[in-house]
């Protein structure tokens, strides 16, 4: 058995994993609290501009706004968004299995934003064409990023889904789908009072330019929202996380202070039966 | 003696535009994903797209255009509230303004 004063270090570093967890939990909760309030007023502006969208474009090809005569690549581009940093559970891993299963090297590029999906890639011996930080504040600039999706003939975007705080999903879409579906309008009978069309509406600079421009808003407000979404399943992983390694570090916690006692209580016996038989023998010198 | 023409009758449109102090306004709303700049009544907005300065007065036709770099000027019941813009998108439709920034 171990020494109690051994037992009791252990669990006063334990204690620390605990109180440090804790932290780390209540941190994570607020972060919750504050992304999914961001989320859901930024999900209200983008519903009004998808809105407008339907009705402008319900015939119109989506095209990452590519002018005709430019040649993409040949290629599916893989976006993967993962988070900044480690502590965060184990979504990125789960992102990037996902991306292993899917990924062939003639085939694909790969676009990774947050540096630790990049280190969890190169883990898995696979290396990326293009990175960006994943983005901190409120406004997010997807230029950069929609410049290089527009060279490829195909995007794919792997990202996390916040379903609850206790459940987060990883979801892969093509970019051109996702846009041309939400874009899509099921019934047009609706539309015939609301439709944004030339006959109805004044167009500055002009309807096309108008439509094209909108083609771009949309793709970046996409790729913008699923950054958002990204980021709130990110922090809802890393509080279930942080609520797992307190659970843990409480149990294992009151694992040592159980073994301590029990220590103690055997270092106690074994003092008294040494102090009994040395009794004994003076006793029995004694009788002598 | 000349028949009397009859006169015009003048008549509100049937949909009742708002008025604060008598003049005529309308909805207007300036925000991006994560900031309203402005939200209430105004009696005008002024803007610039590529074509170049323009009003946008109550009654205005349906209207959609992009904005270019800019300061849009809003007349409102408390004065004027100037909101510098990078990049946004105007939409006009039933005396309600809508101008989506950053997108």
């Amino acid at each position: 058995m171990r020494r109690p004063l051994e037992i009791k270090a252990e669990e006063a570093s334990v204690r620390s994993v605990v109180s440090l967890t804790s932290a780390l939990e209540t941190l994570s909760s607020m972060q919750i609290a504050k992304t999914k309030n961001k989320v859901l007023i930024s999900n209200q502006f983008f519903d009004e501009v998808w809105n407008i969208y339907k009705q402008i474009r319900v015939d119109v090809m989506f095209n990452y706004g590519r002018s005709v005569d430019e040649t993409p690549i040949d290629k599916e581009l893989l976006i993967l968004i993962t988070a900044k940093g480690g502590l965060s559970g184990d979504i990125d891993n789960r992102l990037i299995r996902k991306v292993v299963e899917h990924y062939d090297e003639t085939k694909n590029d790969i676009l990774v934003i947050g540096h630790h999906g990049a280190l969890k890639l190169k883990q898995s011996h696979i290396d990326h064409t293009y990175y960006f930080d994943l983005p901190e504040h409120d406004y997010v600039n997807v230029d950069p990023l929609m410049d290089i999706t527009r060279k490829y003939a195909k995007s794919r975007i792997y990202y996390q889904n916040y379903i609850s705080l206790s459940q987060q999903e990883i979801k892969d879409v093509d970019l051109s789908d996702v846009v041309s579906s939400k874009g899509r309008v099921a019934d047009l009978s609706t539309l015939s009072e609301d439709m944004v069309s030339e006959k109805t509406y004044i167009f500055e600079p002009g309807s096309y330019a108008v439509a094209s421009y909108l083609e771009n808003s949309i793709l970046r407000l996409t790729i913008s929202q699923f950054i958002y979404d990204s980021r709130l399943a990110q922090v809802a992983s890393r509080f279930k996380a942080m609520s797992a390694a307190k659970e843990r570090s409480i149990t294992n916690a009151s694992e040592l202070h159980t073994e301590y006692n029990r220590s103690k209580r055997s270092q106690v016996d074994t003092r008294l039966k040494e102090s009994m038989a040395g009794l004994k023998k003076l006793r029995a010198g004694g009788a002598e | 003696m000349a028949d009397e023409k009859p006169q015009p009758e003048i008549t509100e449109p049937a949909q009742t535009t708002p008025r604060s102090n008598g003049k005529l306004t309308m909805a207007i709303k300036i925000y991006a994903p994560f900031k309203i700049y402005y939200e209430g009544e105004g009696y005008s907005l002024s803007a610039v797209n590529a074509t170049g300065p323009f009003d946008i007065l109550p009654h205005h036709h349906n209207f959609l255009c992009m904005l270019v770099p800019c300061e849009i000027k809003v007349q409102t019941p408390d004065g004027e509230k100037v909101i510098k813009i990078h990049r946004a998108l105007m939409h006009v439709k039933a005396d309600s303004v809508t101008v989506f920034v950053d997108v």
